[in-house]
C-alpha cells in the first residue's frame, strides 16, 4: 500500500470517570463535556488518532450517549466515515448481553467478535477524559522495540487533591505505577500519597490477540476492571511497560480541574500546547464569526465563533454561540453554548452549562475554589 | 429522476478589477465576511431554497475554488443525485473550446442540464453578495406563466446608466431591455440571475451558438433574441440587501457593512438562513492582556494582543502587541507584527506584515483609496505602503510604494 496506515486501530471509553463531574454529566458523559471554547472532550483523543494514522474507531458507549451519537454522527468531521473501519459506535444492547456493562472487561468482551475480524495487529485503548494533541505512532513504536505485552501512558503528576479522599471507589478508580526502569512493577489503586507520583492515563497499546485472548479469559472468570483484576495480578507474568507522556494535557478529575483546565488555555504555551500540533477536528455549527460590537471590552478570553459581545469580558472561556448584553460583565467564568447574559448581569467564578440565561442585573459570583454551576437550559 | 429546478452557476470570471486578490483564485473564491468566501452565498442560497443540484461553471484558476467546494458537504449539496458539480471547459470529440461567453459555457453544458431533465433553470452569477430566496422567485416566474424571468434592483435613477436595466410594464412584463444607456428609461437594474424554462433556454443556447456573429453573452445576446421573439419575459423586484464585489472599493465597502447589519449591510446572525462554509477547524480566539477590540468581526484562530478597531478578521489572524489595525480586512493566517499600522485596506491571505509597517492610511477628501496586499505577500519591517497602493510582490524593509 502506498499509504500506509498504523497498524493499529482505536478502543475509546468515552464513560470513564463520568462520576468525578456529575454536574457535567446530568444529561451527557464525559466524552461530550464542552472543553476549550469549541470542541467536546473526545475530539482530542478522536483526532490524535486520526491524524496518527488510525481510522478504524470503536467507542463502547455505557449510558447516556445521546449528546456523544448526535455529536459524532457519522464520523465524517473526523474523516472516519470509511468502507473499511472508520467509526464505530456500540451501543451496549448492539450485541447478546443487555446489561449495562461494568469496567473494561465488560465492555470489550462486548465486541470480541468485532475484534476477532479485524485486521489491525495493535490495538490502543483510551479514556476520553483527557485532552492532548498526540501522535500515538510514538506509543507504539516504543511498544513493539520493547516487546512488551502491553505498554501503559503515564504522567509524572500530583493525584489531585479531590481524589485522595474516601468513599472514592464510587467515582472509578484511578492507578499508579512502581516501576523497575520502564517495566512496571506494581499498580498502586487510589494511592493516597502525596507529591509526584506515575500516574496512569490509561491509555494501553496492545496486540490484538492479546487483548481477545486476556479479555475472553477474564470475562468467563467473572472479572470487571482491566487494570485491576487482569494487569496487576499478572505482572510477574506479562511484560507491562510504563509511557512516560511529557507533552501538554489537560485531565478532568472533577469540577475544579474542568475549570482550571479551561483556564490554562489562556495561556498562550497551553493553548500552544494543545493546539500547535495537528487539527483537533470538531463537529461544525456554521456561526458566522463573533461580533464586538462598539462598547464591548475584552481582555485575556478565548471566545469562540457565533457570539455577540457588548459587555466586558474578562479572563473568561466562551463557547459558541454566547451572548453578552450591554453592560454585562463577564470575568473568571466559562459560558458553555448560547448561554446569554443579559444587561446589567455581572458573573465571575461562573460555570454555565448550554443555554442558560443570567437575567438582567443578576450577579452570580463563586469563588476561585468553587465556582457556581448553573445547570443546562436555567434561567438564573 | 426528474428535478423541478436546478441552478448554474457562473464562476469563471477572472476578476480582474479584483487585481491583486485574484492572481492565484477565481473571484467567487474571494474570502468575505470573516470565514465565507464569496460563493459560500449563491451555494447557501441554494440550499437554503430547496435546491440541491449546482452546476458550477469554471475556467480561470480553478484549483482553489474546486478544493474549496470539494463534494459540497459544507452546504449539504453531496447528494447521490444531484448536490453540487464543478464544470470546467472539456475536449469534446468535435475539438475542445474554453468557455467563450456565459451562454457558450452554458451550451456546452447542456448535456448536464439533461441528466436532471428540469423544468427551469436558475442562473446565478458568483460575484454578489445577496441573501436570496429563489424559491419565491419561481414563485413568481410560475404565476406570471414566464418563459423568462429576471431579478431586477431598484437603483437610483442618477446611478442607473450603470446597469443593464430592464423597461417593464405594470404586470411586471419586460418591453425592453438598455445595457448602461446614457437615457435610462427605466431604474430596475438586472442582477444578473435569471430563471427559464428549460425548453426555451435550450432552444436560444443553440440558436445562439449557431450564429458566428454572436458573442454567446446572455446580456448582449440570449435576452435581446427573447425581446425580438416577443417572449414572456418578466421582472421579479428583489428589495434585500445585493452587492457586486467586483472591486476593490466594494469589497471593502461590502465588508464594511457586514459590521453594521441594522443600517446597510448584510445580516449574517440570521439563524432561518445560514450562510455556510468550509470550516477552518481552528480554535476560538483569543484576546490577550493588552488587546483592544472594538466593533469588529473577529473568528477563530485568531489571536489579538494589538488594538483592532472596526476591522474583520478571518481565521487565523495574528495581531501583535503594539499593532494599530483599523478599518481593515485581513483575511485568513496574516500576521501584522508589533507596531505596524493599518488602516482602511484588504490584506490578502497568509500576508505578514512586517514590524512598524504602515499601510494604507484613513481617507481624507482627496484620498479616498483602499491599499491592497495580494496573498503570501511579504512586508518588510518599517516598509510604507500608501493609501493606493496594490501590491502583489514583497516589499523590503523600509522600502515605500
Amino acid at each position: 500500500m502506498i499509504n500506509e496506515n498504523t497498524n493499529a486501530m482505536g478502543i475509546l471509553f468515552p464513560n470513564s470517570y463520568d462520576k468525578v463531574v456529575p454536574e457535567l454529566v446530568s444529561e451527557r458523559l464525559m466524552a461530550s463535556i464542552p472543553f476549550a471554547s469549541r470542541y467536546r472532550l473526545v475530539d482530542f483523543i478522536l483526532s490524535s488518532m486520526v491524524n496518527s494514522g488510525i481510522d478504524n474507531i470503536s467507542v463502547l458507549v455505557r449510558e447516556n450517549y445521546l449528546s456523544l451519537l448526535d455529536h459524532l454522527g457519522s464520523g465524517r468531521e473526523w474523516d472516519l466515515t470509511r468502507k473499511n473501519g472508520g467509526l464505530n459506535i456500540v451501543p451496549p444492547f448492539a450485541e447478546r448481553n443487555t446489561k449495562i456493562y461494568n469496567g473494561r472487561v465488560d465492555a470489550v468482551a462486548s465486541i470480541l467478535n468485532f475484534l476477532r475480524r479485524q485486521k489491525e495487529k495493535y490495538v490502543i485503548m483510551a479514556d476520553t477524559n483527557i485532552a492532548l494533541n498526540f501522535d500515538f505512532n510514538k506509543l507504539l513504536e516504543t511498544h513493539i522495540a520493547s516487546g512488551a505485552d502491553v505498554t501503559v501512558m503515564y504522567a509524572e503528576q500530583e493525584i489531585p487533591e479531590n481524589l485522595r479522599v474516601k468513599e472514592v471507589w464510587e467515582r472509578g478508580l484511578y492507578y499508579t505505577f512502581e516501576l523497575d526502569g520502564t517495566r512496571i512493577k506494581h499498580i498502586h489503586i487510589n494511592s493516597q500519597k502525596e507529591g509526584i507520583q506515575n500516574y496512569s492515563m490509561n491509555v494501553y497499546c496492545m496486540g490484538r490477540e492479546a487483548l481477545i485472548e486476556e479479555i475472553h479469559n477474564a470475562f468467563v472468570h467473572g472479572l470487571t476492571y482491566f487494570e485491576r483484576d487482569v494487569l496487576s495480578p499478572q505482572l510477574d507474568k506479562l511484560n507491562v511497560q510504563a509511557y512516560r507522556y511529557d507533552g501538554y494535557f489537560a485531565r478532568i478529575t472533577g469540577m475544579k480541574s474542568y475549570f482550571d483546565e479551561n483556564m490554562k488555555l489562556l495561556q498562550d504555551e497551553n493553548l500552544d500546547g494543545l493546539f500547535a500540533g495537528n487539527p483537533i477536528y470538531t463537529k461544525i455549527r456554521d456561526d458566522n464569526p463573533t461580533r464586538y460590537i462598539e462598547g464591548a471590552a475584552a481582555k485575556n478570553v478565548m471566545i469562540a465563533d457565533g457570539c455577540i459581545i457588548e459587555g466586558e469580558v474578562e479572563n473568561s472561556i466562551l463557547f459558541r454561540g454566547v451572548k453578552v448584553a450591554k453592560g454585562a460583565k463577564v470575568k473568571n467564568s466559562i459560558l458553555m453554548q448560547d448561554t446569554v447574559v443579559e444587561e446589567g448581569a455581572v458573573c465571575n467564578y461562573l460555570i454555565t452549562d448550554k443555554a442558560v440565561t443570567i437575567s438582567k442585573d443578576k450577579e452570580m459570583k463563586g469563588t476561585e475554589s468553587f465556582p457556581i454551576f448553573v445547570p443546562k437550559q436555567h434561567t438564573v | 429522476m426528474a428535478k423541478e429546478m436546478i441552478a448554474m452557476l457562473l464562476a469563471g470570471g477572472q476578476g480582474s478589477r479584483l487585481y491583486a486578490l485574484t492572481q492565484r483564485l477565481a473571484k467567487p473564491a474571494v474570502p468575505f465576511g470573516g470565514k465565507y468566501r464569496i460563493i459560500d452565498f449563491p451555494l447557501s442560497n441554494c440550499i437554503n431554497s430547496g435546491i440541491d443540484t449546482v452546476g458550477v461553471l469554471t475556467q480561470y484558476q480553478p484549483l482553489v475554488l474546486n478544493e474549496y467546494i470539494g463534494n459540497g458537504q459544507p452546504w449539504d449539496l453531496d447528494r447521490l443525485h444531484g448536490g453540487v458539480h464543478v464544470l470546467p471547459p472539456y475536449q469534446q470529440a468535435s475539438g475542445s473550446d474554453w468557455y467563450k461567453g456565459t451562454a457558450n459555457a452554458m451550451y456546452q453544458n447542456i448535456s448536464f442540464i439533461e441528466r436532471y431533465n428540469p423544468q427551469y433553470v436558475i442562473i446565478l452569477s458568483g460575484d454578489q453578495i445577496c441573501k436570496q430566496d429563489y424559491s419565491d422567485f419561481l414563485r413568481f416566474h410560475k404565476e406570471k406563466n414566464a418563459e423568462f424571468s429576471v431579478a431586477v434592483m431598484e437603483v437610483p435613477w442618477d446611478e442607473a446608466s450603470r446597469f443593464g436595466l430592464m423597461v417593464a410594464d405594470e404586470d411586471d412584463k419586460i418591453t425592453e431591455f438598455q445595457e448602461k444607456p446614457k437615457n435610462p428609461k427605466s431604474n430596475l437594474a438586472s442582477m444578473g440571475i435569471y430563471i427559464f424554462n428549460w425548453d426555451i433556454l435550450k432552444k436560444y443556447l443553440e440558436e445562439d451558438e449557431a450564429d458566428p456573429n454572436s458573442e454567446n453573452d446572455f446580456g448582449n445576446n440570449i435576452i435581446p433574441n427573447l425581446l425580438r421573439d416577443e417572449r414572456r419575459m418578466y421582472a421579479y423586484h428583489f428589495s434585500g440587501y445585493w452587492k457586486d464585489v467586483g472591486t476593490i472599493s466594494s469589497l471593502w465597502e461590502a465588508n464594511m457593512e457586514v459590521l453594521d447589519p441594522a443600517h446597510s449591510g448584510i445580516n449574517l446572525f440570521d439563524d432561518d438562513w445560514k450562510i455556510y462554509s468550509r470550516n477552518s477547524g481552528l480554535p476560538g480566539h483569543k484576546i490577550g492582556e493588552t488587546g483592544v477590540v472594538e466593533n469588529s468581526m473577529i473568528t477563530d484562530g485568531c489571536r489579538v494582543n494589538g488594538h483592532v478597531k472596526h476591522s474583520i478578521l478571518f481565521a487565523g489572524v495574528t495581531v501583535e502587541e503594539g499593532a494599530d489595525v483599523e478599518d481593515a480586512v485581513v483575511m485568513g493566517g496574516t500576521v501584522i507584527k508589533s507596531g505596524a499600522v493599518i488602516k482602511h485596506c484588504i490584506i490578502a491571505e497568509n500576508v505578514v506584515i512586517g514590524e512598524g509597517a504602515h499601510v494604507g492610511a484613513m481617507p481624507t477628501d482627496s484620498e479616498k483609496g483602499v491599499a491592497t496586499v495580494g496573498s503570501g505577500v511579504y512586508i518588510g519591517d518599517n516598509a510604507k505602503i500608501g493609501p493606493n497602493a496594490m501590491v502583489r510582490m514583497n516589499v523590503k524593509d523600509g522600502e515605500e510604494q
